[in-house]
C-alpha cells in the first residue's frame, strides 16, 4: 500500500494541476481573511466581534471554506482523471485490486487536503497577525487549537470526499460541476429554507462548520467531533458506493 | 526472466461476454503456448479487444475462463513482473511526461526509477522522455505504450493492434523484437485486424469472428489447408477424368481457362504422378501458395455466408 500511495503521489506532482489549484486556495483565503477583518467589526456584520474568541475562530477558519472546493475539484479529477486519459487500464494491470486502488487514493488526497489546509492557514495567519496588532486587536489563543485541527480535519476530508465522488460518477465533468454546483448552489440554499431548519446542520457544509467552530447568524450546527465524523462518514459513503457501483465496472 | 515450464501458457475455454445485445465473444476456447508468437486474428469488431481485456481482468466475462499461466489475472502473485500489456495508444496524462508515467509504474511495482530510462533506451524513445506525452505522435505513443508494458521484463507479452500508427521502419523494428522475446521461450500474442503486417511476424494464428473461433493452427496448416496446383495442359479433360479416378471424393477441380485447371484436396506430386501414367502433356504444373489474408478472407467470408 505504501507503494502505492506513493505512486499516487508521483502522479499529482508529476503534472501542475495541483499547484494551480493551491494558488486558487490562497487567493481565496487571502480574500476571505480581508474581507474577514476590513468588514468583521461593522455593526451590520452577524459575525462576533474580532476581539471576541468566537470572531478570532471564524477568521483563523477561513482557510477551510476558501480550500473545500479546490481540494474536492483536485481529488475528483485525481480519480476521474484516470478515466478520462485511459490510463486506468495500466492502473488496474500493476494494481488488479481496484479496491486497493482507491484506498491508496483516499489516503493519498488526505493527506494532499491536510496540506492545502496548513498552506491556507499560514496565508491567514500571515495576513491576519500583523492586520489586528495594527487595529490593536490581541490574538487570543484561546480556542486556538481547535479551529486550527478542525481546519486540517476538515480540508482533508474533503479531499476523500472529492475522490468519493469521482469514484461514483466516474465522469470527470460530471463530477466537478456536481461538487462545485453542490457547494456553492445547492447547499447555501437549502439552507435557507425555513422548513428543513432542524436537518441543514446534518448537510457536509454546515458539519464543515461546526468542525472549524463557525459562528454565523443563528444556524445551530454540530459538535466539532459530531461534525467531524459526519464529514467523515459523507466521505467514507461515496468511496464504498463509488466502489461496490462503479469502480467495478468493465474498462473497456 | 525467461519462462519456467508452462509459466506462460494462455488459455480461454468457452468464453462468453455479451454486452446489451451484442454478443462480444461467443463460447471461445484457445491456448497459446510459450515460445510462439500467435497472432491473434479477427476483422474489427470480431471480438479479439474484449478477449484481451477479460485475460487482463479489466473486462469480467460472463461465462468461461481466461487464464495464464493457470490462473486467472487478478490471481497471479506480481502481474507486472509476468504479463505485459499494450492496450490502447491513447492512455497517458497528455501533460505528464513519458518518463514520469513509467516511473508511476515503476513506484507501484517497486522497480528502481532507472528502469523506466532503461525501457525507454529499448523503444527508441530516450530523446522524448522528458516531453509531455500530449504532444506525442501515434507512433511514439505506440512505443510508450510498449515501454510500459516491458517494465516488469514479463514472460507474456499481450499486444492489442500495436502496429497500428507505426511506420514500416518501426513495424519492422517490432517484428525484431517481438521475434527475438518469443525466442526467449516467452509467449507473445498479438492482435490484428491488418493481416499482410502478421504474416511475417506469426508462428501460430487463431482466427476469430463475431466472437467464435474459426481456425487455430500454425500458419504453415493454415496456408497448407488451401492449398491449390494450377495446371496448364491441351489435354484438359483428360487429365481431369485421370483425377479424378485416381484421387476420388477429396479432389477439387476447377476449369480456369481453355487449357488450365486448379486443383485442391491433392498434392503437386500426386497431379505429376497423374500425369506420367496417363501420359498426358503438361505446359505447366505449379503450386498456388494462398496468403495468409486469402485464408482469411475466405474463413470470415463463409462464416458470414457471403460466398461458396
Amino acid at each position: 500500500m505504501r507503494r502505492l500511495i506513493a505512486a499516487e503521489f508521483r502522479k499529482l506532482f508529476s503534472t501542475r494541476l495541483w499547484l494551480w489549484l493551491l494558488l486558487g486556495a490562497m487567493a481565496l483565503t487571502a480574500l476571505y481573511a480581508t474581507l474577514a477583518i476590513a468588514f468583521g467589526d461593522n455593526p451590520n456584520n452577524p459575525t462576533p466581534p474580532l476581539s471576541s474568541v468566537e470572531g478570532q475562530g471564524t477568521l483563523f477558519s477561513v482557510g477551510s471554506g476558501a480550500a473545500t472546493p479546490f481540494i474536492a475539484v483536485l481529488a475528483a479529477v485525481g480519480l476521474t482523471g484516470e478515466f478520462r486519459h485511459r490510463t486506468v487500464s495500466a492502473t488496474f494491470l500493476a494494481t488488479p485490486n481496484r479496491t486497493r486502488v482507491l484506498i491508496a487514493k483516499l489516503a493519498t488526497y488526505l493527506v494532499v487536503g491536510a496540506g492545502y489546509a496548513v498552506v491556507c492557514i499560514g496565508v491567514t495567519t500571515a495576513i491576519a497577525v500583523p492586520w489586528l496588532s495594527a487595529k490593536n486587536i490581541a490574538v487570543v489563543a484561546e480556542g486556538k487549537v481547535g479551529t486550527l485541527l478542525g481546519t486540517i480535519a476538515a480540508v482533508a476530508i474533503f479531499g476523500l470526499i472529492g475522490v468519493g465522488a469521482g469514484a461514483l460518477l466516474r465522469d470527470q465533468i460530471a463530477t466537478v460541476v456536481a461538487l462545485l454546483v453542490y457547494l456553492f448552489s445547492v447547499e447555501p440554499i437549502v439552507t435557507r429554507i425555513p422548513a428543513l431548519q432542524d436537518w441543514t446542520k446534518f448537510l457536509p457544509g454546515a458539519a464543515e462548520d461546526a468542525m472549524v467552530r463557525v459562528v454565523q447568524s443563528n444556524t445551530e450546527l454540530l459538535g466539532q467531533l459530531q461534525g467531524g465524523l459526519l464529514l467523515l462518514g459523507y466521505g467514507v459513503v461515496l468511496a464504498v458506493a463509488g466502489s461496490l457501483l462503479t469502480m467495478r465496472r468493465d474498462v473497456t | 526472466m525467461v519462462a519456467t515450464e508452462g509459466a506462460g501458457r494462455i488459455e480461454v475455454s468457452g468464453l462468453t461476454k455479451t454486452f446489451g445485445q451484442t454478443k462480444a465473444v461467443d463460447d471461445l476456447s484457445f491456448t497459446v503456448e510459450p515460445g510462439t508468437v500467435t497472432g491473434f486474428l479477427g476483422p474489427n469488431g470480431a471480438g479479439k479487444t474484449t478477449t484481451l481485456r477479460i485475460l487482463l481482468g479489466l473486462v469480467t466475462q460472463d461465462a468461461g475462463q481466461a487464464t495464464i499461466g493457470g490462473r486467472r489475472y487478478q490471481d497471479l502473485p506480481s502481474p507486472s513482473d509476468q504479463v505485459g500489456a499494450v492496450l490502447e495508444t491513447s492512455g497517458f496524462h497528455p501533460a505528464r511526461s513519458g518518463r514520469d508515467h513509467l516511473r508511476v509504474y515503476c513506484t507501484v511495482n517497486g522497480y528502481p526509477a532507472s528502469r523506466a530510462d532503461e525501457v525507454l533506451e529499448q523503444v527508441g524513445l530516450t530523446a522524448a522522455a522528458r516531453r509531455r506525452a500530449g504532444g506525442y505522435s501515434l507512433g511514439m505513443r505506440q512505443r510508450l505504450a510498449l515501454a510500459t508494458a516491458l517494465l516488469g521484463d514479463p514472460e507474456v507479452l499481450l499486444l492489442d493492434e500495436p502496429a497500428n500508427g507505426l511506420d514500416p521502419e518501426g513495424i519492422a523494428w517490432m517484428r525484431r523484437m517481438l521475434r527475438d522475446f518469443a525466442t526467449q521461450g516467452r509467449t507473445v500474442l498479438v492482435s490484428s485486424h491488418v493481416l499482410s503486417e502478421m504474416q511475417q511476424l506469426v508462428d501460430h494464428v487463431v482466427i476469430i469472428d463475431k466472437g467464435r473461433l474459426l481456425r487455430q493452427g500454425t500458419l504453415a496448416e493454415l496456408a497448407g489447408a488451401d492449398t491449390a496446383v494450377s495446371v496448364r495442359t491441351p489435354q484438359v479433360d483428360d487429365l481431369r477424368a485421370a483425377l479424378e479416378r485416381s484421387a476420388g471424393a477429396d479432389v477439387r477441380i476447377e476449369r480456369t481457362g481453355p487449357d488450365g485447371l486448379r486443383v485442391t484436396g491433392v498434392d503437386v506430386g500426386e497431379v505429376g504422378r497423374v500425369a506420367r501414367e496417363q501420359q498426358i502433356e503438361l505446359h505447366q504444373l505449379g503450386v498456388e501458395t494462398s496468403g495468409l489474408e486469402e485464408v482469411f478472407f475466405a474463413l470470415t467470408a463463409v462464416d458470414r455466408g457471403e460466398v461458396r
